[in-house]
């Protein structure tokens, strides 16, 4: 069996493979478009109970642990939660905005907790434009800096990004300054709402004429390097499952939990669908009402997504987002509908196979 | 190889059980296996204090295959996992 057929199995049948963990909602940065709910509040997750959280997933047989935040390093007991994470031997991935990724931190980072990946966000190819998203001045010259000091460790680095009406312009910059570390960089074309549905970051929204460049980028770009590379769509850790009845795997394969112990299907889906403090995730799993509800919403937005025929490929439509944006999971929002026309432009006409950065 | 030999999975193996089959990632190489319900249960086994003689005492309880015929098999497949770097 291929690793593609494991990952359909873990979406049919409902296997829980993937779990995203929101450690706190601290952060040594402001960005200005951060979709965490920040007035968020509730009792906070204990490291006991991360450990006991911890110890169900392995006994689930998750395999992919992405610690996130906030900042993940923020939390007190980061290094201790990874070095559990190791130890159970998960495949560990952090994602972080660099910020304090250097010295102690990043040596400590590698040899307790030996992540697999870490993550870290790029907001711009120039420090104006960085540090203008995160509204910390040094912020983009610290990041580089501090990236040069983790690759010199050892440590396997991707670049996030997402696309913003502040940042657009420099998409080839951003790209170049990846190639320019060795590194991969996955620009994300959609700003989302905050969790709790706050429109602001939408106001920094890339325009349609951005996304356009960004796509007719990566084809250039694509075809230069004779890519032969496949859409990619619907795993939160990369990861593509062949063919399946599901939209998704949204709830089906992965969840994330918030700091406080809310579960929700997907990380931008955030409809609780239950709490650590309250069930063990065990019986959340197997036993959760709203999570057989996504599942089954998971499988109509797939069948919405196939009525576009071969556009439907181009069509990054996220449930989770649509419930932000519309209060309705099943509703095609525009973004998604410019996104897939922008792309068939790019990519399309020449039927080429290429790897869209748009994972969600 | 034989039956005293103690082994354990690779520092930077990381592995789960997916319906039976192990979906085993090296992370050095950023590698995905995707191995058979036997070398699932092998991969369990293999924790570093039970010799493989022990798997197969295992082993034995679980399947009804012939002893020899299973130790021959255990050793191969261990001697494998080895080379490949999975189990020291």
């Amino acid at each position: 069996m291929s690793f593609s057929e494991v990952l359909r199995k873990t979406w049919r049948d409902n296997l829980l493979f993937s779990v995203l963990v929101e450690l706190t909602y601290r952060c040594n940065l402001d960005c200005f478009f951060c979709y965490n709910a920040l007035g968020l509040r509730g009792e906070r997750m204990s490291t006991e109970q991360y450990f006991r959280f911890f110890d169900a997933l392995r006994d689930l047989e998750v395999l992919n642990l992405t610690l996130s935040g906030g900042e993940p390093l923020a939390h007190p007991d980061f290094m201790k939660l990874g070095a559990r994470a190791r130890e159970l031997g998960f495949v560990v991935r952090v994602k972080s905005n660099g910020h304090a990724l250097r010295g102690e931190m990043a040596r400590r980072l590698r040899d307790e907790v030996d992540p697999f990946l870490i993550e870290v966000s790029l907001h711009g190819s120039t420090a104006a434009t960085h540090d203008r998203q995160t509204r910390v001045p040094g912020s983009f010259e610290r990041l580089l800096a501090n990236l040069r000091e983790v690759l010199d460790l050892g440590m396997r680095v991707k670049i996030n990004s997402t696309l913003t009406r502040w940042n657009e312009d420099e998409a080839e910059g951003m790209l170049d300054l990846a190639d320019s570390l060795g590194l991969q960089i996955q620009i994300d074309p959609e700003v989302t709402p905050r969790d709790d549905g706050g429109r602001e970051p939408l106001s920094i929204a890339p325009t349609r004429e951005g996304v356009h460049r960004l796509f007719a980028l990566q084809a250039r770009r694509a075809a230069e390097a004779g890519a032969n590379l496949s859409i990619a769509h619907g795993a939160d850790d990369g990861t593509l499952p062949a063919p399946v009845e599901k939209h998704c795997g949204a709830g089906s394969a992965g969840i994330a939990v918030d700091p406080f112990g809310n579960v929700y299907p997907c990380v931008q889906w955030r409809r609780p669908v239950g709490n650590l403090h309250r069930q063990p995730i065990r019986e959340i799993w197997t036993g959760s009402a709203g999570l057989r509800e996504v599942r089954e919403i998971t499988a109509g937005a797939k069948r919405i997504v196939d009525g576009y025929g071969p556009s439907g490929s181009f069509l990054n439509f996220c449930p989770g987002s649509a419930a932000t944006r519309t209060g309705d999971p099943l509703a095609i929002y525009p973004e998604a509908v410019l996104r897939m026309e922008e792309t068939e432009k790019a990519f399309g006409a020449e039927k080429k196979k290429v790897l869209l950065p748009i994972l969600s | 190889m034989n039956e005293d030999t103690v082994l354990k999975p690779a520092p930077d193996v990381r592995f789960r059980i997916v319906d039976g089959e192990a979906v085993v990632v090296r992370q050095r190489s950023s590698e995905v296996l995707v191995m058979s319900e036997v070398a699932a249960r092998i991969l369990t086994l293999a924790d570093g204090v039970r010799p493989i003689g022990a798997w197969v005492e295992t082993l034995a309880a679980e399947y009804e295959v012939d002893r020899a015929t299973l130790e021959q098999d255990v050793l191969r497949f261990a001697a494998e996992l080895a080379a490949e770097g999975i189990l020291e």
